[in-house]
């Protein structure tokens, strides 16, 4: 062993292809970025790749701590909640309360280790499994930030918020804070008591009790390091948008996961390096950025990214089966090995340009370029804007890429990067947050790029326009409909969007307001089902265990609607009207077969085509008005006939 | 067209795994009705040999010849088609279902698509019959001991109609009464025409249970000798060289006693065990499997818990259930499961060499991974552990190995009391003498040793004393001179004391 390094290390490429084959992650990312600059010429910028490192900062943050967890054989699947937690309570204690910024941040980063010690605690001594515990507190965080911020994203101190700036207008500090942490982890793998112990308990427990280590206490120490890294990561996170959102970094745990795992850590424990997370986290952020770069499909990008994951840690299982020698390898072992990494790099690279190249819906040159991120694609109402808004850019002949942000802010803040870094003529933008997306908006006025906000304003930054339909007087008009068809009189229970979204806090507003005219109404109970069906039918049928007497139903989508109607059954409509929001196709069609009493129309791909057509006035310096509002009605049964949606 | 009797015939096998020759060149035959056993060093290639018969491995070049046809094995199916049936040291048994159905798991007799529960337990107790178990079919695998383990794992092979039976040390976990009814059965198996592959590393075995033995050193085949061979040949024969003496105990001149335990008990599981060990002492513990010596040192190492009692080293007594509290005393544990306690399997020698000193070697929080590498080069110099470099991982290291590394952790941290459970299990010759030779360097040196052996040539042939454990007490003492195997395993099956009275005599503060 000590011989062949020797060895290597004397000619230089040798030397390189050696650290390539023992280590498949890194040859997975060379190989990924290799095929990101041959298919796209905006890719390999240095704009862009300071892009990508921003983009990776807060996965492989939580991600160095979750390696912690991982190398010891326990899992955190609590990482992203207590980092959107943390953030909300520096944000809470320094903007609501006054506390010094300095002493919030303490406090966020004494909140993060709190939530570990919790993990560790019951882990430790109350023997829960890890998986259960952290699942626990994955919950238990997400709740109590939303607990805090009573479900609004809360503006971040501007002094922290320079987290998210640039130094010296280019070094950007997210990518600073990410190697500091990087460093910090590699630090306390290789050389602290604690992080050798890591090794030792992941490796076999028992084994290093008999061995007088400590391991409830190092447990405890490992939980409350991953809970420390994850306050980092969800302050770096609400810098970069400014705000603290208690939605932020939801699901991001998983990624964290998939980074450790990507750069060679085994579940099973006792392996994982900080560096191979590093390069897992790179592997995620450039793959996201490439494939935006690329205006591959939103829905395939999904699709691509759970292949490339899966592939990478496929190539490093491959290589290290081929490699697991019980003594140094020999020639013939090690060339067996070799054709082995190629062949499967070969493979890895043939499927990414094949599945790109044919994902890619092409850009001819000359045509107009515009970007559309959109908050979700999960919601027949957005589903909508953008069929509106490619009819429209079909029709006048401009190149429309369109991406999905998931309804994640940080992901949001990645694509508008993306399409400011690649020049695009103009950006729409349908904020998934309305203060989260005003420092991407910032930075593409400063690049001279023309926004357009669609549905949703953008706070704290000039856009060209807004287009959008009145939401508070939506609320309004759905409360006045509902209230005249009980006859001013009648208990009625209202299901909100998803707590935290500027959509769910207007219409409930709206509600709020229109009510007050109708003091005979009262409003039994007000429940959130996050504008989803499902919810919308489970949060309808636990209501009405409690109240079965219920005389109507205000829903903040149509999807919560028609979920409400199936909790009501034949109720609905006869005896208990529901009225929606939105006027999605599912939705009118009830309205015409009478299950759904009413529902207050947006016209979501007028929204979608007046935003393309404005876009472009845009690229072309026409003047075009500061708001356009797209008219919202109450569809019933009598004018159904005249809305297509 | 050979022998009709033969079932079995491998010829030049070779197989080779990146970097390493497994084997190279081995010739075995196996006849109808013989117990043909292999022998080897730990490493000599002997586990790569059967797993070429189960079909985990496939081989280079050779060929394997079953009822005189060359066959190929490629997988546990065409093993079973041809009626191989290999038991190994770790079962494979599913814990959680009952004996019947981990006999037929795979091929549960059906009925209208269901599982056919009555007939599959009467097939199942057959069977148990016929191994001569009484367990009943319906009970839980995880509820078994391990010697019976083993007779379902035979029960199993025996449903499978299997006409060569592999098994790979099958003695090493028991005690010398249930070898005895193994042996038995095992001959029932020849006399039935099945022919059996032995592997061991007993040689009074061979003589008792052998036909033919196969030898194989660093992965060819040395020699096939019969059975009645006498046993310094055969540890030549797999050696490469003459071993003079199989236990060469030096005594030295015991001091003060070092380790006193006294009226130790946990309930239910043993009763007021007293005894001393001295400085430059060897005390042996001998007892059947489950007479609770393994659980008196765990207790007394503070990895488990006792109900009353106290432990003492040099006089100083320790906090009960406190495994840095006996450590800081100098006592230091070898387990008797090397791989599930000792050892932190994929990590590097020397991170396991200094696991035990990592607290030690700590300032402010931050390892001396320089001091940490020269300590384990010395002490991995001093017991000549065989390895690529320190940075093998141990997982690829021989059993013999893997217990010098075991062994070198607890002396990098000066221990002064050291409880060897099992030490020698599952080691070859070579090895075993290498740690006699280590425990004998630090009896000179002043430690105390402790060791438990069911190998009782071995408890015997090491020990100053031996204190014989019987149901959870200690039935007797005996000197070295007065230790015969007749007078230890009399008291091994002794019943010694009645509860009443030692109750009263832990109540008294004894």
């Amino acid at each position: 062993m000590a011989t062949d390094t020797l060895k290597n290390s004397s000619t230089g490429a040798a030397g390189v292809r050696r650290l390539l084959l023992d280590n498949g992650a890194l040859t997975a990312l060379i190989v990924l970025v290799i095929a990101m600059s041959a298919l796209s010429g905006d890719f390999l910028t240095t704009d862009n790749l300071l892009n990508v490192g921003v983009q990776a900062a807060v996965t492989a943050i939580l991600a160095f701590g979750a390696t912690f967890v991982i190398v010891s054989a326990g899992i955190d699947l609590s990482v992203g909640s207590v980092a959107a937690l943390s953030a909300t309570v520096l944000a809470w204690s320094a903007t609501s309360h006054g506390v010094p910024v300095f002493l919030a941040v303490v406090l966020a980063v004494a909140t993060g280790i709190v939530a570990g010690l919790v993990n560790g605690f019951l882990i430790a001594y109350g023997k829960l499994p890890s998986f259960i515990a952290t699942l626990a507190m994955l919950s238990v965080g997400r709740g109590l930030a939303l607990v805090i911020s009573g479900g609004s994203p809360i503006a971040f101190p501007d002094s922290v918020s320079h987290l998210g700036d640039t130094l010296g207008g280019w070094l950007p500090v997210p990518v600073l804070v990410m190697i500091l942490m990087g460093l910090i982890a590699a630090f306390v793998l290789g050389r602290t008591y604690i992080g050798r112990s890591m090794y030792a308990i992941g490796g076999n427990e028992e084994a290093a009790r008999l061995s007088g280590l400590r391991v409830n206490k190092q447990k405890l120490a490992i939980y409350a390091l991953s809970g420390l890294f994850a306050a980092v990561a969800g302050i770096v996170l609400a810098a970069r948008l400014s705000s603290a959102q208690p939605q932020a970094a939801n699901g991001y745990e998983l990624d964290a996961i998939a980074a450790v795992v990507i750069g060679g850590a085994s579940l099973a424990g006792g392996t994982g390096k900080a560096s191979g997370t590093l390069i897992g986290a790179l592997i995620l952020a450039v793959l996201r950025n490439g494939l935006n770069l690329l205006n591959v499909s939103a829905f395939w990008q999904q699709v691509v990214i759970g292949v490339v994951i899966a592939l990478a840690v496929l190539l490093d299982t491959v290589r290290r089966k081929a490699g697991a020698t019980p003594v140094a390898a020999g020639a013939g072992g090690g060339k067996g090995r070799q054709a082995g990494t190629y062949a499967l790099a070969a493979v890895f690279t043939v499927a990414l340009v094949a599945a790109t190249s044919l994902l890619h819906t092409g850009s001819a040159s000359g045509k107009p370029k515009i970007g559309l991120s959109l908050s979700t694609l999960n919601n027949p109402f957005f589903v909508q804007i953008r069929a509106g808004a490619q009819a429209e850019a079909r029709k006048q002949g401009v190149d429309l890429t369109v991406t999905d942000a998931q309804n994640d802010a940080s992901q949001q803040a990645n694509q508008l990067q993306n399409f400011t870094s690649s020049g695009l003529g103009a950006i729409i933008v349908n904020p998934v947050d309305s203060d989260a997306a005003s420092n991407s908006v910032k930075s593409a006025d400063k690049a001279g790029i023309p926004v357009v906000a669609v549905d949703r304003g953008v706070n704290n930054a000039t856009t060209a326009t807004l287009v959008a339909s009145d939401n508070v007087a939506g609320g309004e008009l759905a409360a006045k409909t509902i209230a005249e068809k009980l006859g001013g009189h009648g208990k009625i229970v209202i299901l909100q969007g998803q707590a935290g979204t500027s959509a769910a806090r207007e219409r409930a507003q709206g509600f709020a307001d229109g009510l007050k005219a109708y003091p005979g109404i009262q409003v039994v109970a007000q429940q959130p089902a996050d504008f989803d069906r499902t919810k919308g039918l489970d949060v309808m049928s636990n209501l009405l265990q409690a109240h079965p007497d219920v005389q109507g139903v205000i829903a903040a989508n149509d999807e919560m609607a028609l979920g409400a109607i199936k909790a009501l059954g034949s109720k609905a409509g006869s005896s208990v009207p529901v009225v929606g929001f939105d006027g999605t196709p599912d939705g009118l069609t009830a309205v015409k077969n009478g299950t759904l009493y009413a529902s207050v129309a947006q016209q979501p791909s007028q929204l979608g085509k007046i935003a393309v057509d404005n876009a472009l006035k845009a690229v072309k310096d026409q003047r075009i008005p500061s708001a356009i509002k797209v008219p919202v009605k109450v569809v019933t049964k009598d004018n159904v006939a005249g809305f297509t949606g | 067209m050979s022998d009709p009797d033969e079932l079995l015939r491998i010829e030049g096998i070779r197989k080779s795994f990146p970097g390493v020759v497994a084997l190279d060149g081995v010739d075995f035959d196996l006849r109808r009705g013989e117990v043909h056993v292999l022998l080897g060093e730990n490493g000599a290639g002997k586990s790569t040999l059967i797993k070429m018969l189960s079909g985990a491995y496939t081989p280079d070049a050779g060929r394997i010849l079953a009822g005189g046809e060359e066959v190929r094995i490629h997988g546990a199916q065409d093993s079973e088609r041809l009626g191989i049936a290999t038991i190994y040291q770790e079962f494979n048994l599913v814990p959680d279902l009952t004996v019947a159905e981990n006999i037929f798991l795979g091929r549960q007799p059906r009925r209208f698509g269901m599982i056919d529960r009555k007939r599959m337990e009467a097939d199942a107790e057959i069977l148990l019959q016929r191994v001569g178990v009484p367990v009943s079919p319906r009970a839980r695998v995880r509820d078994l001991g391990i010697a019976r383990l083993q007779m379902v794992e035979i029960a199993k092979a025996l449903s499978l109609e299997a006409r060569v039976l592999v098994m790979d040390e099958p003695t090493a976990v028991l005690t010398s009464e249930e070898v005895e009814k193994l042996f038995a059965i095992v001959r029932q198996l020849r006399a039935d025409g099945v022919g059996i592959v032995f592997i061991t590393h007993h040689l009074e075995e061979i003589a008792a249970l052998g036909d033919r033995v196969t030898v194989i050193r660093d992965g060819k085949s040395v020699g096939q000798v019969p059975a009645a061979t006498p046993q310094d040949e055969l540890v030549r024969l797999m050696v490469g060289r003459s071993i003079e003496q199989q236990y060469p105990r030096e005594r030295t001149d015991t001091g003060a006693a070092l380790l006193s335990v006294q009226g130790l008990t946990r309930d239910g599981v043993f009763h007021d065990v007293s005894f001393e060990v001295h400085a430059g002492e060897v005390v042996g513990i001998a007892g059947l499997v489950g007479a609770g010596r393994t659980e008196v040192v765990r207790a007394v190492f503070g990895a488990d818990p006792y109900d009353r009692g106290a432990v003492r080293v040099s006089g100083t007594a320790l906090r009960r259930h406190d495994v840095n509290a006996a450590l800081t005393a100098g006592i230091g544990l070898v387990p008797e499961d090397r791989k599930g306690q000792g050892l932190v399997l994929d990590a590097s020698v020397e991170e396991n060499l200094g696991l035990v000193t990592l607290r030690k070697a700590t300032r402010a929080g931050i390892v001396d991974l320089k001091g940490q590498h020269t300590a384990a080069e010395r002490i991995a110099g001093q017991l000549g552990v065989r390895m690529a470099g320190l940075g093998q991982h141990v997982r690829t290291l021989s059993g013999g190995n893997q217990q010098k590394v075991v062994i070198g952790k607890w002396l990098l941290a000066d221990t002064r009391v050291l409880i060897l459970d099992e030490p020698t299990r599952g080691i070859d010759v070579g090895a075993k003498v290498e740690i006699y030779q280590l425990i004998n360097e630090l009896t000179a040196a002043g430690a105390a040793v402790l060791m438990i052996s069911s190998d009782l040539p071995e408890v015997l042939g090491m020990s100053d004393r031996v204190l014989v454990m019987a149901q959870g007490r200690i039935a007797g003492e005996l000197a070295a001179d007065e230790a015969t195997q007749d007078a230890v395993m009399a008291l091994a099956v002794s019943t010694p004391g009645t509860p009443t009275t030692t109750d009263k005599e832990a109540g008294r503060g004894h």
